[in-house]
């Protein structure tokens, strides 16, 4: 049994807060300045919501900070985060521009310089049923991005067809929070910077980032390292998307993340047929769950993709579970690793 | 012949002063005009352009008349500094700095201010409503100063040039 291992580089924890001090109203920008490093290397949320304490959501726990920025077990030592505070936060996320953003409100985040994210909630203001967008801001949940540099190097030498120095068909599955996105992110820079050690040459990658999620792009333009040959069309439903790369960017792989409605999959036979190849993702923690539903199961059955690569939480996030050859279905014998 | 050259000078004087006064008046509506362009100006960017405020405050300072650019152009600046400020204070910021070396009055000041509370904090159709007030309420105020200003200027021309002659006389 082979092991893959994985030379994982996590971006400067430090700078990754400093990003998003400007977002943030001057004394909570305050408290956070002059956190213990410790602290600061391993914040992955800082959670706002008025009339409630403020809380850092750490890699492993959370903690309260007080109005003097010290980190607190108990909420009643915790600072409480006012209405004004709230208000504030919201401008100064939205840039004083909410007018700008009614397409991220409806999806209830918006992506800050630097990729980072944060999710809003308030009251919906709903049209025909369905969400407008948000009004009476109350909370929100600034998610610290933090790119890792090498996270799919133990799984490039088995996506990378060598005879034709190309890639094979992909399909990442995963549960939420296994660092699904991650990986893509991480398999797609490689991909399009090129590995020498692998001998891939770059290849011009299409980039379908319909929530944003991948490239982190703001105001259109990749905030995150995703390689040198990568289009990336931000916003776009992926159906549409791939169609829309396939006919402008002329590329040799597309990249999509969360197949799962019909039109996705339709256009995914559409990119496979026109010699395109694909890496796309899915929810799902096994084959046995894909295969459950009606879409996915085209996918699996109807052998579209070469690799199946599963991920779970069992080392951490973003440990490769199993890699599956698409064709026969058997493992490549890749266990937990 | 010394007399005479002095009485020239009186009258040239005040028919200046006049003239200055006059001027004044006059500037009003032209500023409130201007005011009212840039702000149509600031509508496209806002409401179909959906561009960030203070990018879009950015180009309307850039692309309006002098006389109202810096109001923008400085909004702009506060806004990308970064500093924490709020659009509204931002706004209020630069019309505080604005306001005395313009010839706007208090009414137009207070449209204004009522305009920068609501700016960027709603969506496309309110920000429309708050822009479409302001442009009206400046309408109405620039039709109220031209009045003002065909009055003002013909009697502060003649008075100037009126009141020296009166003075030479009295001092003949």
């Amino acid at each position: 049994m082979s092991k893959v291992c994985q030379t994982v580089q996590v971006q400067n924890g430090n700078k990754a807060v400093s990003d998003i001090l400007p977002v943030l109203p001057l004394h909570i920008r305050h408290m956070l300045i002059n956190l213990p490093q410790s602290i600061k290397e391993n914040v992955e949320e800082i959670r706002i919501r008025q009339g409630r304490p403020l809380v850092l959501g750490l890699s492993g726990e959370d903690v309260f900070l007080d109005p003097g920025g010290k980190p607190v077990k108990l909420a009643v030592d915790a600072y409480k985060v006012t209405a004004k505070d709230m208000e504030r936060l919201i401008q100064l996320i939205s840039g004083s521009s909410i007018y700008a953003l009614e397409e991220e409100l409806k999806n209830g985040f918006i992506t800050l310089p630097g990729g980072h994210r944060a999710g809003i909630t308030g009251k919906a203001v709903l049209e025909k049923g369905t969400v407008r967008t948000l009004k009476y801001f109350s909370g929100c949940n600034i998610r610290v991005c933090r790119e890792i540099t090498g996270a799919a190097s133990g799984l490039m030498p088995y996506l990378i067809n060598k005879k034709c120095r190309d890639i094979y068909h992909t399909l990442l599955i995963s549960p939420p929070r296994c660092g699904k996105t991650t990986v893509l992110r991480d398999i797609i820079r490689q991909i399009s910077s090129g590995i020498p050690g692998l001998e891939l040459p770059g290849l011009a990658v299409g980039l379908v980032d319909e929530r944003s999620e991948i490239a982190g792009c703001y105001k259109g333009v990749p905030q995150l390292d995703v390689g040198v040959r990568t289009d990336v069309l931000d916003g776009c439903p992926k159906a549409e998307g791939m169609m829309m790369l396939l006919r402008s960017m002329s590329p040799r792989v597309i990249a999509a993340d969360e197949i799962g409605r019909r039109e996705d999959v339709d256009a995914l036979e559409e990119v496979l047929n026109a010699g395109v190849k694909v890496l796309i993702t899915a929810h799902g923690s096994s084959l046995a769950d894909l295969v459950e539903r009606p879409v996915m199961e085209k996918v699996i059955n109807h052998k579209m993709v070469d690799r199946i690569v599963i991920l779970s939480r069992f080392r951490g996030a973003g440990t490769i579970e199993n890699i599956i050859d698409g064709k026969s279905l058997c493992s490549l014998g890749v266990i937990k690793c | 012949m010394l007399k005479l050259l002095g009485a020239a000078m009186v009258v040239a004087a005040s028919g200046l002063c006049g003239i200055v006064m006059a001027g004044g008046y006059s500037r009003r509506p032209k500023e409130l005009r201007y005011l009212r362009t840039a702000l149509q100006m600031l509508e496209t960017e806002v409401v179909y352009g959906a561009t960030h405020l203070a990018e879009a405050m950015k180009q309307v300072g850039s692309r309006c008349d002098d006389a109202v650019g810096p109001l923008f152009c400085q909004t702009a600046g506060e806004l990308s500094a970064l500093t924490g400020v709020t659009a509204a204070e931002a706004w209020e910021k630069s019309l505080h700095n604005y306001y005395p070396g313009s010839a706007l009055k208090p009414q137009d000041l207070l449209i204004l201010r009522n305009l920068g509370a609501s700016l960027g904090i709603s969506d496309r159709d309110d920000q429309i409503k708050h822009l479409h007030l302001a442009m009206e309420q400046i309408k109405a105020e620039t039709v109220a100063a031209e009045e003002e200003a065909a009055r003002n200027v013909k009697l502060w021309s003649y008075l100037g040039f009126l009141g020296g002659l009166l003075l030479v006389l009295v001092l003949y």
